[in-house]
């Protein structure tokens, strides 16, 4: 039984840990752009494909690992302002605003990704793990670099939180969120506050593909990868809610993992799917629904 | 929809007629084979186009697995087809009907929701579908179903041989034209008013009485009915069908199709779908790197004439109508 | 008297001309391949074998006299438009002859194009037994080597370099990894090796270690793969993470580890063995030769598929130049049977499926080379003819 526990279920476990990290940090840049902007980014995949594609060309050029994990959402955060404001703003005032913004999204997804087959060609490149080695966890082992992963990923998602529900920033997001009127009333540059989220929200999905370009390795559909994933979570655990893609995406990859040993690994993503249309029939905003919410 | 509005459709209607009509003549007499094979792919293609724009334009739902729909059309044309019988007419047939219980069946899932989440559900659908006919060896897996033999379509005047390319353009033409008519019919009635009603604003729906869900729901099965019949078709051109008729691409392309021809407009899918696979043959030709270029003018039209190819007419004949009138 | 013998000049020249130019017409190829998408690096190799020996068969005078034309166009790695632009090259640009098909699904739907055509094609990289077994065609060629060889070559050598190995059998879940696996499986088992667990993971998985557990357990002597692409990267990469590949021989399909993808998993494709049709470190006159022409004009590696394309304009040549024409019925005619030089020594035609014979190694990645360990004759992997329809 304890056998069974520990070099059947706890590997399981502990995988989907290093899994769930990398989901939710795709999905918070995503739920915090839903839940502000109330635009469905059907480009955050590519975005995190972008952060993988620099990430290999920094390092080619000789620039340390390490150094890039901040460079790369440096870089990525403002390409995410100039798309949010030259091109989303565009659409933005219009009546069929959301279903606008989604096509748009999707259009730019397009792009984006022929734009990195151009570039870096179709074939898959490596970035090594600047962590190399396993270490024995449990009679497991568990390589050095997604243990660092899980830890960095925690560290990263609570300075999220930190930044959006304990700073004065976060209170200008979240006041432009809940009452975009008011807030302008107030003073706050309501469409400077929507780019800047759109270009965290990126950097953010730009940082987590290359913290998980040495695992999952990095080529042009890669973004393809996760969005599936990211949005159940982010539906499942609310729109805008922070929290709830942390439970959620923590929940998600759990189910994923563990079903596995159950039912053949095809069936994982469609019962992923599965539980997201449940929980959209009978509690359409989510565990914790809103921005607003925590 | 004021009088630009209508003249405009109507000119692309009769644009779209008067160009099948020649290239039925003109292909004919050169027995070209190629371009009348290729405008009825663009046909089939455009009924499945169609179909998203009942949704979407019509509705207000953007369906992003309409391609669900279409491939299980084709597939179960194909069956029909191959191991039961070859006859056009029991194809169709039983493909409209089954189309209208799967679109029905899936009703229940899909309409639970609306606007993004409708989206994500109707995508996540065709994946979970596309995967599962992917792996069936029955279906023919990864590799699909060929062999599906040439049709000789029964008509009271004579069999006609869909292997001639000016023949299966004009049958496929007929039947295209008559799901438009077909979905345009419901237009004029009051499905239609509460049609447009939902796509305006649903919540104030609930106020005057009248509930969405049922009229969504029959949207949603006619949708069904004419993406499956439409895919139905495929077989008949081609002789086989493969897992890559449910993917994605072919329901993302579908809405690239509604968005350049004008959403909302219905004969916009039709003429969509004629010109993206003129653009993307022509553009295919000369560069490798076409979905580029097509995603750069979808993004330049949903940005700067989010009306599409009709929308664009429509103001231009608003201003000759302005002009006219001073 | 003067004008009628200009006018008589005129004709003749006319007449002169218009048969020379019927003469000089080239025979043109169509070639369906992926340009885009995720086969893209793989129609790139097509593309510069095709091109490598057009050219130096256009140098030598062409085939019957006639200068050869490429035609490329792109099929996405999708059947749909596949059949799309074979059409378009069978009907508009009037090609004499079609090849360049990926996956399986396209080499079978572009067969049916060609059979309604009445034109032959050829397939050089398609590797799906039923192409040139159950769903053969009169019009279809298959110039390289197909999966049932592939295991043949393999399993000849585990037997003497592993015999009664623990094997443990990992695969994407889709038809095509079903099946290569539970062929390689029967062909090991039958000569001793036992199979210690079977697990498939979907196609385009991105984690591989929630499998890790299962195999470790398993205790395996050889792990046996047939993923691909970028799934081959993620698996061999994660193995080498989680230290799962020490002590184990890693062997697999010869799509596994390919130049396309070989790059990406470096150091962890060390001593990967497999069974495939060639290898660029083949040793003999005209792999030396082709191998460095191809490099000098590409500045890489040529792979089983530049190969193989390479090989089969050449089969083309020697075919229509057997028939003096390249007529679609007396070139099939003479394509059956025939024997050609390729960079991998003489292949020959087996006219009853259309399957080209030809010697088969077993080959081992070292240091990033495609090492050549093993042997097996054109008898032996060939397996049994198992077309019907012609």
């Amino acid at each position: 039984m304890i056998e069974t526990l520990q070099f059947v279920y706890a590997p399981q476990i502990i995988n989907g840990l290093s899994i769930g990290v990398a989901v939710i940090l795709m999905a918070l840049g995503l739920t915090i752009i839903f839940g502000l902007l109330d635009v469905i980014n059907m480009s955050h995949g590519e975005f995190y494909a972008a952060g993988a594609f620099l990430g290999l060309t920094l390092i080619a050029i000789g620039i340390p690992f390490w150094v890039c994990i901040v460079l790369v959402p440096a870089v990525l955060f403002p390409l995410g302002v100039i798309t949010e404001k030259f091109l989303i703003q565009k659409v933005f005032n219009s009546k069929d605003r959301h279903i606008l913004t989604l096509l748009l999204t999707f259009g730019i997804a397009i792009v984006l990704e022929d734009l990195f087959k151009i570039i870096w060609g179709a074939n898959p490149s490596k970035l090594d793990s600047p962590i190399q080695g396993a270490v024995d966890l449990l009679g497991v082992m568990f390589p050095k670099y997604r243990l660092f992963l899980m830890i960095f990923g925690a560290v990263i998602i609570f300075g999220v939180w930190l930044l959006i529900y304990k700073t004065p920033v976060g209170a200008i997001i979240r006041a432009s969120a809940h009452d975009r009127n008011m807030a302008a009333s107030l003073g706050i540059p309501v469409t400077w506050v929507h780019a800047l989220t759109f270009g965290f929200g990126v950097s953010l999905a730009g940082l987590a593909g290359i913290l998980l370009a040495p695992i999952y390795s990095v080529f042009p559909t890669m973004g393809k990868d996760f969005i599936l994933m990211a949005f159940s979570v982010v539906i499942v655990g609310g729109l805008g809610s922070i929290k709830g893609a942390v439970v959620a995406g923590l929940l998600l990859t759990q189910l994923q993992s563990i079903s596995s040993l159950f039912i053949s690994p095809v069936w994982s993503d469609p019962l992923v799917f599965g539980v997201m249309i449940i929980v959209l029939m009978f509690k359409p905003s989510g565990l914790y629904g809103g921005l607003k919410n925590g | 929809m004021d009088k630009a509005g209508k003249l405009a459709i109507r000119a692309v209607e009769v644009t779209l007629f008067g160009s099948a009509l020649i290239l039925v003549v003109v292909g004919s007499l050169t027995g070209d084979s190629f371009y009348l094979r290729l405008a009825t792919e663009a046909l089939i293609f455009g009924g499945l186009a169609l179909s998203v724009d009942l949704l979407l334009g019509i509705v207000g739902l953007l369906s992003l697995g309409q391609a669900l729909y279409f491939g299980f059309g084709a597939y179960l044309s194909a069956l029909i087809l191959k191991e039961v019988y070859p006859s056009f007419w029991l194809a169709m047939c039983l493909v409209g009907i089954c189309s209208a219980a799967l679109g029905y069946a899936a009703s229940f899932i899909a309409l639970r929701s609306k606007g993004v989440y409708f989206a994500l559900i109707t995508f996540g659908l065709a994946q979970v579908v596309a995967k599962g006919v992917y792996n069936t060896r029955a279906l023919g897996a990864s590799d699909g179903l060929i062999g599906v033999p040439v049709i000789k379509l029964w008509t009271p005047i004579g069999n006609l041989d869909t292997a001639n390319p000016a023949v299966l353009f004009t049958v496929v033409f007929l039947v295209i034209s008559c799901l438009y008519y077909f979905v345009k019919y419901f237009l004029t009635t009051p499905m239609g008013s509460i049609w447009q009603g939902i796509r305006s604003n649903e919540h104030r729906l609930s106020f005057i009485g009248i509930e969405s869900t049922g009229p969504k729901r029959f949207a949603f099965v006619i949708a069904a009915i004419v993406a499956g019949l439409s895919g139905a078709l495929y077989p008949v051109l081609r002789g086989f069908v493969s897992p890559e008729l449910l993917y994605f691409a072919v329901s993302g392309n579908a809405v690239i199709t509604v968005v350049l021809g004008g959403v909302g407009t219905l004969v916009g899918a039709l003429f969509g779908s004629v010109l993206l696979t003129i653009l993307k043959s022509v553009i295919g030709t000369i560069t490798a790197h076409h979905h580029i270029v097509i995603g750069l003018i979808f993004v330049f039209v949903v940005i700067a004439a989010p009306g599409g190819l009709v929308g664009w007419l429509r103001k231009k004949l608003n201003e000759r109508l302005e002009m006219n009138r001073d | 008297m003067k004008r009628r013998a200009l006018l008589l000049t005129a004709l003749i020249s006319t007449l002169f001309v218009t048969g020379a130019s019927a003469q000089t017409e080239p025979v043109k190829v169509g070639v369906v391949t992926p340009l885009s998408g995720v086969y893209a690096g793989i129609g790139q190799q097509v593309r510069w074998g095709l091109e490598l020996a057009t050219r130096e068969i256009n140098a030598a005078g062409g085939i019957n006299g006639r200068r050869v034309e490429l035609i490329f166009e792109d099929e996405e790695a999708n059947p749909a438009v596949a059949t799309q632009k074979a059409e378009k090259l069978f009907q508009v640009n009037r090609v004499d002859f079609l090849t360049g098909t990926v996956s399986s699904g396209s080499t079978l739907a572009v067969g049916q194009v060609a059979e309604r055509n009445n034109r032959l094609m050829a397939t050089t990289v398609s590797f799906a037994d039923s192409i040139t077994g159950d769903r053969c065609s009169p019009n279809v060629f298959r110039v390289n080597a197909r999966a049932g060889m592939q295991s043949a070559a393999l399993a000849a050598w585990m037997v003497k370099e592993r015999p009664n190995a623990d094997v443990f059998f990992l695969g994407p879940d889709y038809e095509m990894g079903r099946s290569t696996v539970a062929a390689f499986k029967a062909a090991a088992t039958a000569r001793g090796a036992k199979a210690v667990g079977e697990v498939f993971a979907p196609l385009d998985n991105k984690d591989y270690s929630p499998y890790f557990g299962q195999i470790r357990a398993a205790k395996p002597s050889v792990i046996y793969t047939s993923v691909a692409g970028n799934d081959t990267v993620r698996f061999f990469n994660q193995m080498a993470e989680y230290g799962v590949n020490k002590n184990v021989v890693l062997v697999g399909a010869s799509g596994t580890v390919t130049s396309q993808n070989l790059a990406a998993i470096g150091k962890a494709a060390e001593g990967f063995v497999t069974g495939a049709g060639y290898s660029p470190k083949l040793d003999n006159p005209q792999n030396r030769k082709f191998v460095a022409d191809f490099q000098a004009a590409y500045k890489t590696l040529p792979d089983l598929y530049g190969a193989d394309s390479y090989g089969l304009m050449y089969f083309l040549k020697t075919a229509a130049e057997k028939a003096k024409s390249v007529e679609t019925d007396k070139l099939r005619v003479a394509m059956r049977d025939h024997e050609w030089m390729t960079p991998q020594g003489t292949k020959r035609m087996r006219a009853g499926d259309h399957q080209a014979m030809q010697e088969m190694y077993a080959v081992r990645i070292e240091k990033g080379d495609f090492n050549i360990i093993g042997r097996v004759t054109p008898a032996d992997a060939i397996g049994p003819d198992a077309c019907t329809r012609f």
